[in-house]
């Protein structure tokens, strides 16, 4: 009996313990909890992320208070937001905001911008736990399950590896982040200027020859197409009858010359 | 006089080609600059968002199947018993230490400093746009394939491989359509030695005169085989010379409506 009762204490001692719950997908997967009904919107996107109920009790752990985060510098990592079951906590003005006024970037990714998903739609409702808090449903051991299979049926945890919100491959940050995107963005730049880099100023070069010297190219036989050229830019019209006549000129003297020889 | 330069089946990959990559740049681009007021109208003309999807991977898998059968016809043409030739000789489109030399000289000529190179059939601009064609083709389906099937990639490859493949499909498609629109439209019909059209891959003839001026080493082969007077063609018929130069502007007009709208807009979207 004592060893049941130590047991049970001592059940309830872990589980004070253990972090709070956090809301994961309410707004989908209860009709009653639909957040677009709880709160007041215009149907933009900016009014309609702005205005958050008040928090729920269900918020565990260790509320911080505004303004004093006083975390010791080896207790940083663990306590780091995206391990808080609120991990907005503690933040001033925090109602007042916008998900983008914080995270510019992370409303343009293909799935904010294409499907028109919203930020809750995949991080929750209020409280937004921390992508990594034991419970979220965005912790990488469930998210495949409870975030992407709602659209992506079947989606499997290496499916759920997929970076929603990319980095910016251009920046040198992504390079210790995300080293394969950087390198890929950066050969396919230089692949592409170093293409046209070459092509557009010699295909240029060609034109420009092409037009200001026609006799190299054209010489006296002219296609038809150059023959168009010729018949319709007064510039060519001169300049290609000119050359034509002195090679006409350059050619009965050597029929001439010739009908000479044969003659002596 | 005209002298025959594409066979029917050339004439027809090239057609192939030339539809199936409007229709995928329209599609594709229209998607890509949905965000915009230039991508919603390309995507209005092939249905919208979701539509122009269907017809991308669907033009994208009828593309790949004629890249598979103009691959069977590249091996059909390799002629076993003349091995080297086959593969490196003048009729050949694989890029030799010829192509390097013509190129500099040509650069040479452009700017004065030397004659025009004498080009055998294929000159080193016709070798890199096949070549460029040939390596993008495969890119885009494998990443297309990955992006169409995202579930069945990730069964074997991990979830992050997508970022990468969303990159490289579009990547790749804007360097596929900024050098055909810009520097093969140039070279094949706006330099003044083609322009108005440069109808050879039309017709599937030249006329002789300038195949001489600018094809001569060809020209010289063929009269030292003994196959010029067999290389000899008529004249295509007036009705399919219009159908052509429409045909043929209509694809160009919709290539540079791409282009020009794609600088235009390229501010508003993202790479990745």
């Amino acid at each position: 009996m004592g060893g049941a009762l130590g047991l049970l204490i001592g059940l309830a001692v872990f589980v004070t313990i253990l972090p709070g719950t956090a809301w994961a997908q309410e707004e989908v997967t209860s009709p009653i909890y639909q957040y677009r009904q709880k709160e007041m919107s215009t149907g933009y996107y900016e009014q309609h992320e702005a205005s958050p109920l008040p928090y729920g009790p269900t918020t565990g752990g260790q509320v911080l208070r505004e303004g004093v985060l006083t975390l010791a510098p080896t207790a940083a990592p663990v306590r780091r937001r995206t391990y808080l079951a609120d991990s907005h906590q503690g933040l001033r003005f925090y109602r007042r905001l916008t998900c983008i006024k914080c995270h510019p970037r992370g409303a343009l990714d293909i799935h904010t911008r294409r499907a028109r998903l919203t930020c809750r739609q995949c991080h929750g409702p209020e409280p937004i736990a921390g992508i990594n808090h034991y419970y979220s449903a965005m912790n990488s051991s469930r998210r495949h399950a409870y975030i992407c299979a709602k659209c992506h049926e079947g989606a499997s945890v290496s499916f759920a590896t997929y970076v929603v919100h990319e980095p910016s491959a251009q920046s040198l940050a992504t390079r210790e982040s995300f080293p394969t995107l950087f390198y890929t963005y950066w050969g396919m730049l230089l692949l592409f200027l170093g293409t046209l880099a070459f092509f557009v100023p010699h295909s240029f070069m060609v034109g420009l020859r092409e037009l200001v010297n026609p006799k190299e190219v054209f010489g006296e036989m002219m296609s038809k197409s150059s023959r168009f050229v010729r018949d319709r830019i007064p510039i060519y019209r001169s300049k290609l009858n000119e050359v034509h006549s002195k090679a006409k000129k350059e050619r009965d003297k050597e029929n001439m010359e010739n009908e000479g020889d044969h003659a002596d | 006089m005209r002298i025959k330069r594409f066979d029917r089946n050339q004439r027809l990959f090239h057609l192939f080609l030339m539809l199936t990559f409007l229709i995928q740049s329209g599609t594709g681009f229209g998607r890509l600059f949905i965000t915009t007021d230039f991508g919603r109208s390309l995507s209005s003309i092939f249905g919208g968002y979701e539509i122009a999807l269907v017809i991308h991977f669907w033009v994208g898998t009828i593309m790949m199947v004629g890249f598979t059968v103009h691959v069977v016809y590249l091996v059909k043409r390799i002629d076993r018993r003349n091995l080297l030739n086959s593969i490196l000789g003048p009729d050949s489109l694989v890029l030799g230490p010829q192509d390097a030399k013509h190129l500099l000289q040509r650069i040479k000529w452009t700017l004065g400093l030397d004659s025009h190179p004498k080009l055998d059939r294929w000159a080193y601009w016709e070798k890199f746009d096949y070549w460029a064609v040939f390596w993008g083709l495969p890119l885009l389906a494998v990443t297309g394939i990955m992006l169409r099937f995202p579930l069945l990639t990730t069964k074997l490859l991990p979830g992050w491989t997508l970022n990468i493949a969303g990159l490289l499909h579009r990547a790749e498609a804007i360097l596929a359509a900024s050098f055909i629109f810009i520097v093969h439209f140039f070279i094949g019909h706006f330099r003044p030695h083609s322009f108005p059209m440069n109808e050879a891959m039309f017709s599937g003839t030249v006329h002789l005169e300038e195949a001489l001026e600018e094809k001569p080493a060809w020209v010289d082969r063929l009269k030292k085989e003994g196959k010029l007077d067999p290389a000899m063609a008529k004249p295509p018929a007036r009705w399919f010379r219009v159908f052509y130069f429409i045909f043929g502007y209509t694809a160009l007009g919709f290539g540079l409506y791409i282009l020009i709208n794609g600088i235009v807009y390229g501010r508003y979207i993202q790479l990745h």
